[in-house]
Order: C-alpha cells, then structure tokens, then sequence
C-alpha cells in the first residue's frame, strides 16, 4: 500500500484525518439510506392521508404567446375561473399542481398553473370527494338526493337511502345468482340437445327467465333513478347514480381524528381491494399476494436444492481443479443480470419445459397453451435459479463453521458420513443456511426484470389460488408488487393520485421485505442459540 | 524384584493373545509423502492401561485414530500392515468401520459435546445403533453417565444444553457419550490438557475405575500422568516405537537412552 504522505502533518493528524474521511463517507451512506426511507414513506403515507378540496380562483390566461396565436391551444386551461381542487404545491417553484374536477372533466383531470394566475385558494368546506365503486372519483359540492319519484330530499338523509339503494342491489344479485344464471345454465343444456323434443319443456324455462329478467330490470330502473345532486365551482350541475357511490368524504371538514380513520379504511382498502382504473386506484391485494406466494414457492424450490449442491461441493467433492472451476463459477452465477435469467426462464422453462408438458399431458387443449404460458410457477423457478447461488454460498459457508472436531466426534461414535452431516453438520449449519434463504427472499421479492418475462402481469383477472380445484394454480398468471410499482410509474407523470399509490405500493413493498427477513432473522437467531451457543 | 511384588503386570514380551486388546503388525503409514508410523509393531494388553508417549508429532495420535481408522477421514492417507482386534483385522476393505468405531470409542483432547442436550449427547450412538425404546436409551444414559461420575451433577439437569457444563464436565460427558455403546477399548488423545489440575486428577480416577471394563488407551504429553495411570508405556520417536514396556520399568529403568532423555526432560 502505498503511504500517504502529506507534508505538514504529524502522524496523529493524519490519523484523525483518515478518520475523519471514512466517518463522513459512512456519514453519506447513512443519509442516503434515511432519505430513501424518508422519501418512500412520506410519499407512500400521503397517498393515504385525505387530502383538503380548495377552491381555486384562477386569472384567465393573459400571455402574449397565446393572443397573437389565432387558434386556441388544445390543451388550454377550462374556461372557468374557480376550481375545486387538490393542491400540490411540491413541484417546480413557479408552478402549482392541481387536481382539478368540472363539468368538462367530473371525474378529475390536471392542470399545471403558474403562480401568479392564482388570485385566491380558498378551502372549499361544502365539498366532497365522492368514490366511486369503479376507482373513480369526483370532487364537487353534493346538493341533494333525488328519488325516482322526483321529490328531492336533503342531504342528510344520504345514509339511509345508500343503505337501501344497497338492498336493491343485494335483491339483483341475489335474483341473478339463485334464478336467472342457473335457468342460463339449463337453456344452455337444451341447446346441445335434441331441440324439438325439448321444445316445451324449453318454452317454459324461456318464460320463467323472461319474468325474472323483468323483475330484474324494473330493480335496476328503480335503483338507477336515485341520484346524488352534486355542482362543480363555477354552479355546473351533475348527477351521480347513488348505487355507484362507495363513499363520501367531505374531506375539507374532517377533523385530525376523522382524518386518522379515513386514512386507516384507505389502508385496508389498499391492502384488500384489486388495483381499479388500470392500477391508479383501488387496492394492490392481488399484487401483494402474488408476491408472496411466489417467494413462498421460490424457497420451497431453492431451499433444498441449494443445500443438496452445497453439501455435495463442500463434503463430498474430491479437491480438484473441477470442483474449484464450479465453485466459481456459482458465485460468478450471483452477478449475472437478473433479466439474462428472465430470458433463459421464458426460453427453456415456459416454451420448451412448458411446451413439452402441453404435448405430453394437455394436448386436448392445443394450441391453447396450459403449461407453455408464462406463470406462476415459472417466476418461481425462474426466481429460484436465479437466487440458488446465494443460498449456496451462504449454506457452504455455514458447512465450512462447522467444527471438524465435532464432525470427529459423531464418526467417533459409529455415525457414517450421512449421519453425521444429518445429526449434527446440517443442524449447526441450519444458522448459515437461513441467512442464504433471507438473502434469497429480499432478492426475489425485489425483483421486476425477468418477472414481466415470465408471468408478472399489470393485472391479472384471477388469483393464483381460489376454491376451485386444484385450488392452487401454478399455471395462472400473477400479478407483483414490483411489477405493479413499474407499472404505475409510467403513469405517475399525468396522473398525481397514481404517483402516490406508486410509492404506496412502493412502502408496502419494503414493509413486505422487512417482515419477510424479520420472520427469518427470528428464526435463525433460534436455531442459532439453540445449536451454538449450547 | 520389584516386578514381583507388581502382580498382574506381565512384560509386553509375555502377553498372549487372548490377554491382547489390540495387535499391530508391522503398521506403515503415510501422510501424501510423509512417512508418519514406521513399522509398528506392538500388543495394548486388555484391561489395562496404557500410555502412548513422545515429542509433538511423533505420529502417537496417528497411531490411535488407526485403531478405529478415523485416519479414514484425511485426504491422502494411506496405511499397510494390520491392526488386529477381535482376531480380525480392521484394515481389511471388508470391515464395517461404523460397528468398528461403536466398539472403539474415542475421546478427544478438546471437549467436543454435540450443540443439544446432555441426554441427546449420550444417547448419540445409541440412536444411530438403532435403539430407539425410550426405556433402554434411559437406562443406558443413566448407566453412561454414572460411570463417567457425572450422574449425580447432572441429573436434573439433562435436557439442559450440553454447552451449559463446565469444561471438566463437558469432558466426562464426552467419556460417558464414548462409554453409552459399552466400548471395548476406550482411546483417549490426550483427553486432560485442556483441563485444570483437579478435574485431570478426577479424569484420572476415572481411568482408573474403567479399566475393568475395557482397555484404555491414553496419549499423553505429562510424564507424571502417564507414569500415575497408565500399567504400561510406549515410547516414540519420528514414527518408530523405541520402547515399550511396563511403566514402572520405563520410568525407573529405561533401556534406551533416548527414553532416558525423554523421560528426564532432557529433550522434548
């Protein structure tokens, strides 16, 4: 190593001043790491804190660019003068953001406003964000409500006509489910059959449907007729039917209390509901199960196979050039770009493994693929190879603690060399081995590349797992919370509401990283006290 | 004359067969290139003691992993010649070398308890003979642990950690561990130089009382202890055997100048 030399100073203050620099390197790092915690969570926590509707009164645009152009600009502010908006105030430093709703645009749209158009930003107590049941939402005054016979009710009756506008729809359902689709099913059933033998036995279902298919109908009138009465700022009317309203929220009113639990339901919606209006809103459940179960499937898979390799190179492979060149080539393995992984899963798992499974034991299907598309299955497998490098490495460096003297010890005794690595090498290995399996579980949880190469999907319409057999699909397409964050962020630079649940998504993520390695770093700190320190 | 009053004590050249634990003939032993033991030969009379002597290196502990081929374990290790116990020699391919370690138990010089409880470490063996009826895994731990005096310390305390015991008793637990499978010969590799002075005297008594059992064979580096225990002791240099006889005659009338110097501490 070469000596720093540096005239004037003593050796003690060169001292210090090495120190000094790693201290402040070490300091860097530390700030780095706290503000990407900072960040994810205050952006991710926004997403769910309720945010005030002001009203916005804007001056009418006045620049030159625009009187000398004769042909108005498309993109050109609405014609109004006050808004009902969310304001974000975070961007560049001349303009300001606003999520703005109007008759134009009742279900929301943007608007970037310089500065000094803004005459006045009023917080706007009388209106509501209104949720729909589809993920999306208005943001206007409610007036009234109005009932099929026309009568106009205030609004404080609300509550008591959503629940009964619920009961029409629960009387729907419930005529759809138990009358009108098993009839479906039964017409269904004649038509394969002989028709004109059938034919009154036919007729009669046909009535039956018809008659309940009218009773449904007339529900729906009545159902769709009550409305919620709402106006934008500049007074536009606009009606809402209220069987599309999930919630509303005057969010400008809410005290800190009220503003707690709406943000504690946004949560549970977030972590319960499927993803709406293409991943902008609703909740992540499927991608956070998706998630999940493919790391749980990866460990099941990388687990045993890494700890067999790792047993066989660290006790059974004769010291030779070989067995060096293999070694190396695992650990070179880790370094590999995960999308490199990505391919070789598409290539040689989904078209040639999958394929081959199609035309040995699904061929009735073909050329509809069963096994031969991406999946579930695949992204674990694929994950798994690329992970088995670390739980190698990991697990032979666990091996290689092991005392030899307790290895003397158990052949001592009688033990054969499979007894021995079973009875005693494995268990005081077992800490070595976690910490390759934790390893592998951030990494997998983590990863996006090779996943949209081989079943990650923006949205999939069906869990992996439900109540119909087998009940565990591995051929089913998932969705992942990493894909789901690269999802949303392309939307994140039209859409503000969106580049929140980006980093929402991107929190829950990191809090499913964490647990993950909790529940892991718990387990071998047991197996730790329990098989070394006595 | 004094060989007289010394009952029992037969000279090395007199034993007979049937009075030999262990026959070595002719044992040549290598290391890759190294020659570790030179042409061994020698008999370890049953139920006796006796004490395996010399400087570091001098192949003493080569010589007991021989006797239940633990040497099997390194790379590069190769042997001739035979090593008979039981009339039958161990080195042939056709030895079932785990039946052989069962009878040939084996303590080391570190402490090496396995990471579980006192009751697991001594029913170790036993599990991998195939007992498996909790009655007789008791009774055998128990037995184990009575003969290697460490009942009484332990016996509200088994399925408590192993690691929790003291180094001394970590040691007997070990002997009982080696003593559960009832061992034919016992070989201990310098099983007290880890330990304090009183615990070797109590590991000593030991030796003492377990001789009516089996055969015990000790390697030492204390000309004291191997003098105090053992009935018989072997000397070596660089892999050969420069003497062997009863240890009152090695230590008092060595015949070979080099024991001599040894034995005064002139060298070594």
């Amino acid at each position: 190593m070469a000596k720093l030399r540096l005239s004037g100073l003593n050796a003690v203050q060169r001292q210090s001043l090495v120190i000094s620099l790693t201290a402040f390197f070490t300091g860097l790092l530390l700030i780095a790491l706290i503000s990407v915690l900072v960040l994810i969570t205050a952006r991710g926590g926004a997403y769910f804190w309720p945010k005030p509707i002001y009203s916005v009164a804007l001056a009418p645009i006045s620049s030159p660019e625009f009187a000398s152009d004769q042909v108005p600009p498309k993109e050109a502010a609405p014609q109004v003068e006050t808004l009902l908006a969310n304001v974000f105030d975070d961007e560049a430093k001349s303009e300001i953001r606003l999520k703005y709703a109007d008759a134009l645009n009742p279900y929301g749209a943007q608007l970037l406003v310089e500065r000094e158009r803004i005459k006045r930003i009023d917080l706007a107590k009388n209106s509501a964000e209104i949720k729909l049941n589809d993920g999306r939402q208005v943001m206007a005054v409610p007036e009234n409500v109005v009932t099929p016979e026309g009568a106009n009710i205030p609004l404080a009756k609300l509550p008591q006509i959503m629940e009964s506008v619920a009961l029409i729809s629960d009387e729907i359902t419930k005529l759809n489910k138990q009358f009108l689709a098993p009839i479906h099913e039964s017409l269904s059933r004649f038509d394969n059959r002989d028709v004109v033998a059938d034919a009154p036995a036919r007729e009669k279902l046909v009535a039956q449907f018809n008659e309940y298919q009218q009773r449904v109908r007339s529900l729906e009138t009545q159902r769709d007729q009550y409305k919620l009465a709402v106006s934008f700022a500049d007074g536009q009317p606009f009606s809402i039917p209220i069987f599309t309203i999930q919630s509303v929220d005057f969010v400008s009113r809410l005290t800190g209390f009220e503003k707690w639990q709406v943000a504690i339901g946004e949560v549970f919606v977030f972590l319960t509901e499927s993803p709406k209006q293409a991943n902008t809103s609703g909740g992540v459940f499927p991608a956070l199960f998706g998630t999940v179960l493919m790391v749980f499937i990866m460990t099941i898979i990388v687990t045993p196979f890494g700890v067999m390799a790792a047993i066989y190179l660290s006790e059974y492979a004769p010291n030779t050039a070989l067995t060096t060149i293999i070694r190396v080539s695992v650990s070179n393995m880790a370094g590999v770009p995960s999308i490199v992984y990505g391919v070789f899963g598409l290539g040689f798992f989904v078209y040639t493994l999958g394929g081959s499974i199609d035309s040995l034991f699904f061929s009735d299907t073909l050329p509809a693929p069963t096994m031969g598309s991406p999946g579930i299955f695949w992204a674990a497998l694929t994950m798994a190879i690329l992970t088995l490098p670390v739980v190698i490495v990991a697990t032979e460096e666990g091996l290689r603690r092991v005392p030899e003297g307790l290895k003397a010890g158990s052949y001592a005794l009688g033990a054969t060399k499979i007894e021995t690595i079973v009875r005693t090498i494995l268990p005081i290995a077992s800490p070595g081995i976690m910490t390759g399996v934790i390893l592998a579980i951030a990494r997998a949880a983590g990863e996006v590349a090779p996943l949209m190469l081989v079943g990650a999907v923006k949205f999939a319409p069906a869990l992996p797992i439900d109540g119909e057999f087998p009940f565990l699909h591995l051929d089913r397409q998932f969705m992942h919370l990493g894909v789901l964050i690269y999802d949303s962020a392309f939307h994140s630079q039209t859409d503000a509401k969106s580049a929140s649940m980006m980093f929402a998504a991107c929190l829950l993520l990191l809090v499913v990283v964490f647990v993950l390695n909790i529940l892991a770093v718990l387990l071998r700190t047991r197996l730790r006290k329990r098989y070394l320190k006595g | 004359m004094l060989k007289l009053f010394k009952h029992n004590i037969q000279p090395v050249s007199e034993l007979s067969s049937a009075q030999t634990a262990v026959e070595v003939n002719e044992l040549n032993l290598w290391f890759g290139d190294k020659h570790v033991l030179k042409d061994i030969t020698m008999r370890i009379p049953k139920n006796k003691v006796t004490a395996l002597i010399g400087q570091s290196g001098c192949g003493k502990s080569t010589l007991i992993n021989c006797f239940n081929r633990l040497n099997d374990l390194y790379d590069g290790c190769q042997y001739k010649g035979e090593v008979i116990i039981d009339g039958k020699n161990i080195n042939s391919k056709k030895t079932n070398v785990s039946r052989l370690r069962a009878k040939v138990g084996m303590v080391f010089q570190r402490p090496n308890p396995f990471p579980m409880s006192i009751y697991e470490n001594v029913c170790y063996g036993l599990k991998l003979q195939g007992v498996r009826e909790r009655r007789n895994l008791d009774d055998a731990v128990e037995n184990a642990l009575k003969q290697a005096a460490l009942w009484d310390e332990v016996k509200d305390r088994l399925f408590e950690p192993a690691m929790t015991l003291s180094g001394g008793q970590q040691q007997r637990l070990v002997i009982a561990r080696a003593l559960s499978l009832k061992p034919e010969v016992l070989l201990l590799d310098e099983p007290t130089s880890a330990l304090d002075p009183l615990t070797t005297l109590f590991i000593e008594e030991l030796m003492e009382s377990l001789k009516k059992q089996c055969t015990i064979v000790i390697v030492t580096h204390n000309m004291q202890q191997a003098a105090r225990v053992s009935d018989y002791t072997a000397f070596f240099h660089q892999g050969k055997l420069v003497e062997y006889a009863d240890s009152d005659t090695l230590f008092t009338m060595p015949e070979k100048k080099q024991t001599e110097d040894y034995i005064t501490g002139r060298y070594g």
